[in-house]
């Protein structure tokens, strides 16, 4: 016999694997408006966030009532904890989104500086590393987490590059001022896609592993997870 | 950890043939509270009554392996049962409130220690009764007849008659499952103060009350120690899978 409670837990994974999916074709629209150009996609990304702010309210809710008639405990707890933060996480990228969209229409006219700056790899990759979480969120395999933490400091370096060289350009050419400025806020938008992904996927350890892996940096360089670090249960 | 108040050592009992404990090894930390939860007939029970020797009284019985209470073998032979479950007191599932008046009730312990001494025994029934939460409930009818008191009063009065032959360490036995949540509540953060002063181990089937109460959780399958930990653990990363599926309801 299947148990209620064993009900609402698929219905909160079907739900945030939803949400993890649409906000998926969010980040990828923006990004594909972006390089394309496409005035009309990014319109259409900044009309589907109400689908992603409906679906945020409806998993706050389904934990909410899982926690009040339910009392999880273990896996369960963990399952819903995380699912409360990476479904805030899977929101915010839904705005990050929504901030490139609006940001398209300023850079439209600029297509051969977003390719002299290589803004098509960064994007890219961005495009990559909100795939490749989701991906880990339907596995829940996390022996590809650690990618996801390498490409977020990948994108992270090659942010800050870029932004190097834009403010550079600023200093020079006044006329750019106003697509830089634009440029500058679209760059900070995906430097947080990133920090997101890494958000989620730390979550998804958590739901799986039992182990809270944030704030320890333990995937940065190679080295393995500093002793002394496990959960401390004190 | 705190001290080691109570320390087993491959304690294995058999009702006759039948092995109801296996070779359990366990240390009950001194002034926390240490919960053992389990499906029925997985042996927590039974465990706790090794440790004041409750199961002596139980025909057919063998015990082998160690009981050491402060480093004592509590099974040894020259062990005195009468002074080992004055320390060792203990709480029953269904409160049994003696047909005599509440203060009668308290004082029972203390008279058959030697104490007839009115002052000495009044002080000793109300200062049980006040480490009981019931002191206030009461005060004013400690001649009435103890039978006349609610569900929960009569449980917290006798763990008041618990506490008046002054324990060292609590046993309970699922002492709030037959309460409202009210009178369970009260239990709870009876237990919450006692464990300044005293070590308790409590078997429970509400699990929410084992992650509520205790301090450390045993988690009992079939005569066996399946796992053994901080409760916060317990509850949020078992490390055995039998545990998780036990505590989150998927067993079996």
């Amino acid at each position: 016999m299947e148990r209620h409670f064993e009900l609402e837990l698929e219905k909160l994974n079907k739900r945030i694997l939803k949400m993890g999916n649409l906000v998926y074709d969010q980040v990828h629209n923006a990004l594909e408006a972006l390089l394309t150009c496409n005035i009309e996609l990014a319109q259409q990304v900044v009309e589907l966030d109400n689908k992603v702010d409906k679906l945020d309210v409806k998993i706050d809710k389904l934990c909410q009532r899982i926690f009040a008639l339910q009392q999880p405990v273990a896996t369960d707890l963990r399952l819903i904890m995380s699912a409360l933060k990476m479904n805030n996480d899977l929101e915010r990228l839904g705005d990050l989104a929504v901030n490139i969209s609006s940001k398209v229409e300023g850079v439209s006219e600029y297509g051969e500086i977003l390719a002299e700056l290589h803004i098509d790899e960064l994007s890219n990759m961005a495009d990559i590393i909100v795939k490749d979480v989701i991906t880990i969120l339907n596995t829940r395999n996390t022996t590809f987490v650690k990618d996801i933490f390498v490409s977020a400091s990948a994108i992270e370096e090659k942010v800050q590059a870029v932004s190097s060289r834009i403010l550079d350009e600023m200093m020079h050419k006044t006329e750019v001022i106003v697509v830089a400025t634009n440029l500058m806020i679209i760059l900070t938008q995906i430097d947080r896609i990133a920090g997101y992904s890494t958000n989620i996927a730390e979550s998804i350890v958590f739901i799986v592993d039992g182990k809270m892996i944030k704030h320890k940096n333990i995937f940065k360089e190679t080295g393995p997870v500093r002793p002394g670090e496990e959960e401390d249960f004190d | 950890m705190k001290e080691v108040k109570i320390k087993t050592r491959d304690l294995t009992l058999f009702y006759g043939a039948k092995m109801a404990l296996n070779s359990i090894s366990l240390d009950i930390p001194e002034k926390e509270v240490t919960a053992f939860i389990g499906p029925s007939g997985c042996g927590k029970s039974t465990f706790l009554r090794t440790l004041n020797r409750m199961n002596d009284l139980i025909p057919n019985v063998r015990i082998t392996g160690e009981v050491l209470v402060d480093s004592l073998n509590i099974y040894d032979k020259q062990i005195d049962v009468v002074n080992l479950r004055k320390k060792v007191g203990m709480v029953f599932q269904k409160s049994n409130p003696f047909a005599k008046s509440i203060f009668e009730n308290v004082a029972y312990g203390p008279r058959i220690n030697g104490i007839n001494h009115k002052a000495r025994l009044e002080e000793i029934v109300e200062s049980s009764l006040k480490k009981a939460f019931i002191w206030e409930e009461v005060k004013d009818r400690l001649q009435d007849s103890a039978m006349g008191l609610s569900g929960g009063q009569q449980q917290r009065m006798c763990i008041a008659r618990t506490l008046a032959v002054e324990p060292e360490i609590i046993l309970m036995d699922e002492p709030a499952s037959a309460l409202d949540p009210i009178s369970t509540a009260k239990i709870e953060e009876l237990i919450f103060e006692l464990k300044k002063n005293y070590t308790i181990v409590i078997v429970t089937h509400n699990m929410q009350q084992a992650a509520r109460v205790s301090d450390h959780t045993a988690f009992f399958y079939i005569g066996e120690l399946v796992e053994f930990g901080k409760t916060k653990k317990i509850f949020t990363t078992p490390d055995k899978k039998h545990t998780e599926e036990y505590i989150t309801g998927r067993f079996g």
